[in-house]
């Protein structure tokens, strides 16, 4: 089942001169890990803000994200029950006085009951490891804590879909690696994630990889073969992760029969050929 | 805890990317027992703590350490736009107050986390010229100036001069408020973070600036959690971790050199690791991509 469909969608900023998102068709099935990557301008968190419902299309063929019309007033309010965003840096989305204030948030304007807000918070706690950290004000954590934090916050309304933009780009590789396990995590069960990214390597988690030029999807289909695509790469502003450059300039040596992707594929590939 | 970062980079033949900027004065900065703490409310948070260090002239610098460590801190009170709370800062052997201070205080440049946000005027002429125009030079020497400064980040004045900055990529944006920096013609050039956001190409073009920089013999810090890039550009490596310098010096890996990043939320450069995973020497893993792929070939 498809929980994103979108046919000729646009969104064009107020006094801007082109649109920032031009026709743009993008399938996201239930439970699929896709990455979205492009130059800087190219329209990605433009399509983030979209799918989250917080801004609404200027039109489009079909924007139906989780059963709701994005194009539509309540649609694009609907949505964002629906859809959970999180952004680059955590402390623009922060807003409670401690970590499990910021976690009851969402559930609190959901008018849920208390003890079920209580059971949920907990619960969210100990998956992200934030217990010894419940009663501190976010704003004194680390990156990373706040970031798993704001995460946390998020899904703590249960979503049918999580957007992420950029969601490292400020963090420590620590505190990196700490949130892409939690985003791996809800992904392995099931959580369908579309996840915006100038990292290369962090394209790699994903089923599908979704490339953006001006405003339109220009390539969709597995990291692998978006990375085998040289040309296309120059052209989109993008590259490799550091695994396939060293094994691209083997290959072209020789030394390599296949494009390695990451740092244990090469050194197995480096290994298999010693003598 | 203290460190001498680095010696001098040889000053090699510039690039176009530093051309027009050669044959600045490097100055050698020194702190001595830097500390400097936050107002939070009725608490202090200290974000340094007797920070001792040494950059020499035209020395190449990564600052690493994690989220909060204190290297935004560091960066602001080299460049004089915080005053510490204990210690102080030497640039050329000479402290705050003395003869000829504030003349090389002013060279040194600091270009901000996303600095592109801070882009203003009309025109990318405009907005480069600002810096140079508050320091009163005369209108010949201000347009040579942002001549040279927009040459140097690729965005030679001619195509790029009367545009809008808005009308500009992010990446050219970001190169543009680097550009700002470089035309005051500084001596050494503080920056935080500036390969955040950046798409790939734009982080490969915005290198090779710094390393054109770099051979003009211009000192660089770079505050960076980007591993990688720091290994490819910079001699040497301080170290900060909740507001102390753990580790300071010309970079080394084996012989225990990786744990002053491992133990400190940080990650071994790639080319590092590979060389740990190949049971090669790490302390011999060179510091480019290019250059490992061709080692291995």
């Amino acid at each position: 089942m498809s929980l994103i469909e979108i046919r000729g969608l646009r969104y064009r900023y107020a006094g801007a001169d082109d649109d920032a998102l031009h026709d743009l068709d993008l399938t996201v099935s239930e439970g699929e890990f896709v990455a979205v990557v492009g130059a800087n301008g190219s329209g990605k968190s433009t399509l983030a803000r979209l799918l989250g419902g917080l801004a609404r299309p200027a039109g489009a063929a079909r924007a139906a994200v989780c059963g709701h019309d994005l194009c539509d007033h309540e649609g694009h309010f609907a949505v964002r029950r629906d859809v959970g965003v999180l952004f680059q840096n955590p402390d623009n989305q922060l807003v409670g006085s401690t970590v499990e204030e910021d976690l009851a948030f969402g559930l609190e304007n959901l008018a849920l009951p208390s003890p079920e807000i209580a059971r949920r918070v907990d619960e969210m706690l100990a998956l992200y490891g934030l217990e010894a950290l419940r009663t501190r004000e976010p704003h004194l954590l680390s990156g990373g804590q706040r970031q798993r934090t704001a995460l946390a916050g998020v899904l703590a309304v249960p979503r049918r879909v999580l957007v992420l933009d950029e969601p490292t780009a400020m963090l420590d590789p620590a505190g990196r690696d700490e949130v892409l396990a939690a985003v791996r995590r809800e992904a392995d069960h099931g959580l369908t994630v579309v996840f915006v990214t100038q990292e290369m390597d962090e394209v790699l988690m994903a089923d599908r990889v979704v490339a953006l030029a001006s405003g339109r999807a220009v390539f969709d289909g597995a990291p692998a073969a978006l990375f085998a695509e040289r040309a296309l790469l120059l052209s989109l502003s993008l590259g490799l992760p550091p695994a396939a450059e060293v094994g691209l300039a083997l290959m072209e040596r020789g030394v390599l029969a296949e494009l390695t992707l990451t740092l244990d594929d090469l050194v197995a590939a480096l290994q298999a050929g010693r003598p | 805890m203290s460190g001498d970062a680095a010696n001098g980079h040889a000053a090699g033949g510039g690039g176009p990317a530093g051309e027009g900027l050669e044959g600045q004065h490097a100055l050698g900065v020194r702190c001595e027992g830097l500390s400097f703490w936050y107002d939070e409310g009725a608490t202090r948070i200290a974000a340094l703590r007797g920070v001792d260090l040494t950059l020499a002239p035209g020395a190449s610098v990564a600052l690493l350490g994690p989220t909060g460590s204190g290297k935004s801190t560091l960066l602001q009170l080299l460049r004089g736009l915080l005053a510490p709370d204990e210690g102080r800062v030497l640039i050329d052997g000479l402290a705050a107050g003395e003869d000829g201070y504030e003349e090389r205080e002013r060279r040194i440049g600091l270009v901000f986390q996303m600095p592109e946000m801070q882009l203003f005027a009309a025109t990318c002429r405009d907005d480069v010229a600002f810096g140079p125009r508050q320091l009163g030079w005369s209108a010949a020497e201000v347009d040579d100036a942002v001549t040279s400064a927009l040459a140097a980040v690729g965005l030679p004045a001619d195509r790029f001069g009367a545009r809008h900055p808005y009308s500009l990529s992010g990446g050219e944006q970001r190169r543009l408020a680097l550009a700002g920096v470089l035309a005051m013609r500084p001596g050494l050039l503080l920056l935080d973070e500036p390969f955040v956001s950046l798409d790939p190409a734009s982080r490969r073009d915005l290198e090779a600036i710094l390393r054109g920089l770099r051979a003009t013999g211009m000192g660089l810090v770079l505050a960076t959690h980007d591993v990688d890039r720091a290994y490819g550009l910079c001699d040497a490596r301080v170290v900060l971790d909740e507001g102390v310098v753990v580790d300071a010096g010309p970079w080394r890996f084996g012989a225990g050199g990786e744990d002053a990043l491992l133990s400190h939320r940080l990650k071994l450069p790639f080319v590092v690791e590979l060389w740990r995973r190949l049971g090669r020497a790490a302390a011999e893993a060179p510091p480019e991509l290019a250059a490992a792929a061709e080692a291995l070939a």
